[in-house]
């Protein structure tokens, strides 16, 4: 073997070596995201605890910018309640919030009966914090430091659950939830243990970026703390992991994906899924705006993954509005 | 006194291994191997300026998504197969047309073992330039952040070309050695029975190499165009022994024929 070629082979295994090397590290040892790149998703997650089951994010400037939403925003009755929030708290929610991301994580209570225990929202905006801290002060609230941010926290009379609870954890990003939920959120900010080690969550996000709103989770364990009964448990079909994505803009498109734990779980989840849209379609059929609708329903995926796209075209909304513009004109 | 097999055929590896990776069709195969690569860094250039290199249904695909659409329909589909192609039927052909074969089978060895040593050469030649440019495409196309998740299909890619690599080269090796016209041959199988039957119903598809290849790749098939609609609609996946055990088993019979066609064939050169 020449020079030339001994170096061509050592070459082109150096080139093996370090990258099979680097996917092993980043594989078995979970190398640090931002290593090499931004993490997916928005930053807001830094606040997600780490053992949460389920997360979802809105774009709120772009869904209220969206011309999907200004067609409906026109047929909206006037609402003074809005008006009043608007005086009292200084917040337009419209005008004042970007984003909002919402994470549901198991403590062992039942979700449905204490949502607000087991779950966080993180909001993007612009805030009056003083004028917040007022109000929260002169309806009985309590204002506190907690590792360093401010925490406006509200214990109901009698109440046996820990109160509701505020924490600014940036200058434009508020936690709100239970009190130990913020304070929680604040733990996974500080101590940098948060949702985004959960490399498998955080593999569904990844597929979330061009939407402006999503939701990812575990099926298995929403159902868990769901409380359903064991009976509709037994009867929902294997699926682990579902993701959910929209994008709003003039009409409305989105995916509904699924993992199944095995492929022949996700064969019946196909079928069944086939069956429905069969039968939706036989249903509509004399409905033209609707069928549209329904057409644009595809069903797909493959091994594990079932996966259900729609669109819905402004041209749908059209005539939603005419609809509704032709019984205002009838009232 | 005549060298072992194992012995002549590692002799003839070290032989032949230089002069296929500084020969005029190592250029074709960098050509090749370098076109995947180049896209990979315009997909990255885009990447990096917000924009998004592929779109199905007006949906952004994510980087695993476009390194899968390249694997399958780039390096399996047309890179593994025309490679093998051009270096497969080769082996013997370039020698009796370069007209050196007499001073190799003067030579106190099994005739197989030429054979033999010149496939291994080829196999380790291919396998040094395509698995790092996949390696490269990989690193380019898929987020960092994605790597963690997506390394086992990445390994199981690797391998999935490794193994083209052997079955293709095993096929054409017996092309090359039996018959004639064996480039012409080649392609037409490649290009011409392979994509053919792959999308007709029945039972030809088990005698193509692609069909076995494509029950083993990790990501899902892309679903646009007729070809790929013609063949979902007919596809009947073996499972995963199944498509092993059937590519295995060619690669070693077209290896067993070629190295019997190499001892029994009665090559002429042409004066």
């Amino acid at each position: 073997m020449t020079n030339k070629t001994r170096n061509f082979v050592l070459v082109s295994a150096a080139i093996l070596t370090i990258g099979l090397g680097t996917g092993l590290v980043a594989s078995y040892m979970g190398l640090p995201v931002s290593l090499l790149s931004s993490a997916a998703g928005p930053d807001d997650l830094k606040y997600v605890p780490q053992n949460a089951a389920v997360v979802a994010y809105a774009n709120v400037r772009d869904v209220m910018n969206s011309d999907f939403r200004q067609r409906f925003r026109q047929l909206e009755p006037q609402s003074a309640d809005r008006d009043e929030f608007e005086q009292k708290t200084g917040l337009d929610i419209e005008r004042d919030i970007d984003s909002v991301v919402a994470a549901f994580f198991p403590n062992g209570e039942s979700i449905a009966e204490h949502p607000e225990r087991s779950a966080v929202v993180l909001a993007r905006g612009r805030f009056e914090a003083g004028r917040l801290e007022a109000l929260a002060l002169e309806h009985g609230g309590t204002a506190e430091d907690y590792k360093g941010k401010r925490l406006l926290s509200h214990l109901e009379q009698g109440g046996t659950g820990d109160g509701m609870a505020v924490g600014f954890v940036e200058p434009d990003l508020v936690a709100l939830g239970s009190l130990a939920a913020v304070k929680l959120a604040i733990d996974a900010g500080a101590d940098n243990r948060n949702v985004m080690s959960n490399n498998d969550l955080m593999r569904l996000v990844a597929e979330m970026d061009s939407s402006n709103a999503w939701a990812v989770g575990r099926f298995d364990a929403i159902a868990r703390e769901a409380s359903l009964p064991s009976d509709l448990q037994a009867q929902l079909p294997t699926v682990t992991w579902f993701s959910a994505a929209g994008h709003i803009n003039g009409g409305v498109s989105g995916v509904l994906k699924a993992e199944a734990r095995d492929e022949a779980a996700a064969q019946n989840l196909r079928d069944m899924l086939r069956g429905f849209l069969a039968m939706a379609r036989l249903q509509t059929g004399s409905r033209p705006g609707i069928q549209q609708m329904v057409d644009s329903i595809q069903l797909s995926g493959d091994g594990k993954t079932v996966a259900l796209s729609f669109a819905v075209p402004s041209e749908f909304f059209d005539a939603l509005e005419a609809l509704a513009r032709q019984k205002q004109g009838e009232r | 006194m005549k060298l072992p097999f194992w012995g002549a055929a590692r002799r003839v590896f070290d032989l032949s291994l230089g002069e296929m990776l500084w020969s005029r069709r190592t250029i074709f195969m960098a050509l090749v191997v370098g076109g995947p690569v180049l896209l990979a860094l315009i997909v990255r250039g885009l990447d990096v300026f917000g924009m998004t290199a592929l779109r199905v249904n007006g949906r952004a695909v994510g980087g695993i998504g476009v390194f899968g659409v390249m694997m399958w329909m780039l390096f399996l589909r047309f890179i593994v197969p025309v490679l093998a192609v051009f270096y497969g039927t080769a082996l013997m052909a370039d020698e009796v047309e370069d007209k050196t074969l007499t001073y190799l089978f003067t030579r106190p060895i099994p005739r197989g073992a030429v054979l033999v040593g010149k496939y291994l050469a080829y196999i380790a030649c291919t396998i040094l330039v395509v698995l790092p440019a996949v390696m490269l495409v990989y690193f380019l196309v898929v987020p960092f952040r994605d790597v963690a998740g997506t390394f086992p299909a990445l390994v199981t890619d690797l391998s999935l070309l490794a193994l083209g690599l052997v079955v293709y080269g095993a096929l054409f090796a017996f092309v090359g050695a039996f018959f004639k016209r064996p480039l012409v041959i080649g392609l037409v199988f490649t290009f011409g029975w392979e994509p053919t039957v792959m999308v007709l119903p029945g039972y030809l598809k088990q005698f193509t190499i692609a069909y076995y290849l494509q029950a083993l790749v990790p990501h899902a098939m892309p679903t646009d165009g007729l070809t790929s609609l013609l063949q979902g609609f007919f596809r009947e996946t073996p499972s995963v022994q199944v498509s092993l055990f059937w590519l295995i088993l060619y690669g070693a019979s077209f290896l067993w024929l070629a190295t019997r066609a190499v001892e029994r064939r009665e090559y002429v050169l042409e004066q």
